[in-house]
């Protein structure tokens, strides 16, 4: 994917490529959220989270120097690092998982009504870790990282549509899995 | 655009996709959609209504909280800034035309040649001279260090 010439980042990242603290700093403050978020909702794991955004900028530090004005934008390519780590590690659990069932996760209603904020975050969670990685990875990218879907379908290297696809899939299976939450906000 | 460009159908299979923001829909057809929406609010403001229930509870799914150990971890990763002695380094092997690593290896044999020789030709007796031979070639050490990681 290539930038349009606009990336807002390109100008820390020369700063970053010259040991320029301060926007070592400012890139880690307006980029490290984002990418950690996106691998905590990836992976559902706050410490894989923590080592694919360290791993992510990592590689990001060295690629400082060397960084081509005019190619990816930089957020696109943190996020195609941060990706292809994620399914690294997806890959090796489902390698695991085959040889040992993990425990269920219950993403059904809870046997108590009225369920407390960090109750409703769990129940989110266990629903979109129990979707499939590619759907996951639609919601993840288009919700709450909240890209284009031009954008989006390139960086999982996929047609908008089958990104339609996914992500309405995805969200259809959500909706069942937390049917008895969406019916409590009415 | 108008309402006419767009169906209904279009309309809830966007909203069951995107949710019930449409500055959230792909941009080529959001015109059309508010074009839609206000010729029939009556039927499509549930639409959004419902997809909107589930972006709220999807809003809950937990991010993660910044850990300043990993802050700081990747603050002490990143580049530095050329320090004074690589800067010389740099100087010196532009001007006589070899790279950064060769001239701190001429340098380091002289340095440790220097080391050889008897110090008291250079100095007076006392510890100027063997502090300054160790010094020199633990800049070096460190200069080579710092070229070879360029």
């Amino acid at each position: 994917m290539v930038s349009d010439g606009n990336d807002p980042d390109e100008a820390l990242l020369a700063g970053v490529g010259r040991g320029d603290p301060t926007a070592v700093r400012t890139l880690l403050d307006r980029r490290l959220p984002r990418i950690l978020a996106l691998a905590r909702r990836m992976l559902n794991d706050a410490g894989e989270a923590e080592d694919v955004a360290q791993e992510t900028f990592l590689r990001a530090w060295k690629q400082a120097r060397g960084w081509k004005p005019g190619g990816a934008r930089f957020d696109t390519w943190l996020h195609r690092v941060a990706l292809n780590l994620c399914y690294d590690r997806l890959r090796r659990k489902r390698e695991v998982v085959t040889d040992t069932p993990p425990e269920q996760v219950d993403t059904g209603p809870a046997p108590d009504a009225g369920l407390l904020g960090a109750d409703l975050s769990r129940r989110v969670e266990a629903a979109l870790a129990a979707l499939p990685a590619r759907q996951r990875e639609a919601i993840v990218l288009c919700h709450h990282q909240g890209l284009g879907n031009i954008e989006a379908a390139g960086l999982m290297e996929i047609s908008v549509e089958a990104l339609e696809s996914l992500l309405s899939r995805g969200r259809r299976a959500l909706k069942a899995s937390l049917a008895d939450l969406a019916r409590g906000e009415e | 655009m108008t309402a006419a460009s767009m169906s209904v159908a279009r309309f809830e299979a966007l909203a069951q996709t995107f949710g019930g923001e449409i500055a959230r829909w792909p941009e080529g057809e959001r015109e059309a959609a508010r074009a839609l929406l206000a010729a029939d609010p009556d039927r499509l403001s549930p639409v959004l209504t419902e997809a909107s229930q589930l972006d709220r509870l999807l809003d809950l799914a937990p991010a993660q909280a910044l850990d300043a150990a990993l802050l700081g971890r990747l603050i002490a990763a990143a580049p530095r800034a050329p320090n004074a002695t690589r800067r010389w380094i740099t100087g010196l092997s532009a001007a006589f035309g070899l790279s950064a690593a060769a001239l701190a290896g001429v340098l380091a044999g002289i340095a440790i040649g220097g080391h050889i020789q008897p110090p008291a030709v250079l100095a007076p007796a006392g510890q100027a001279e063997v502090v300054t031979a160790a010094d020199v070639s633990n800049d070096l050490q460190d200069a080579l260090e710092e070229s070879s990681a360029l």
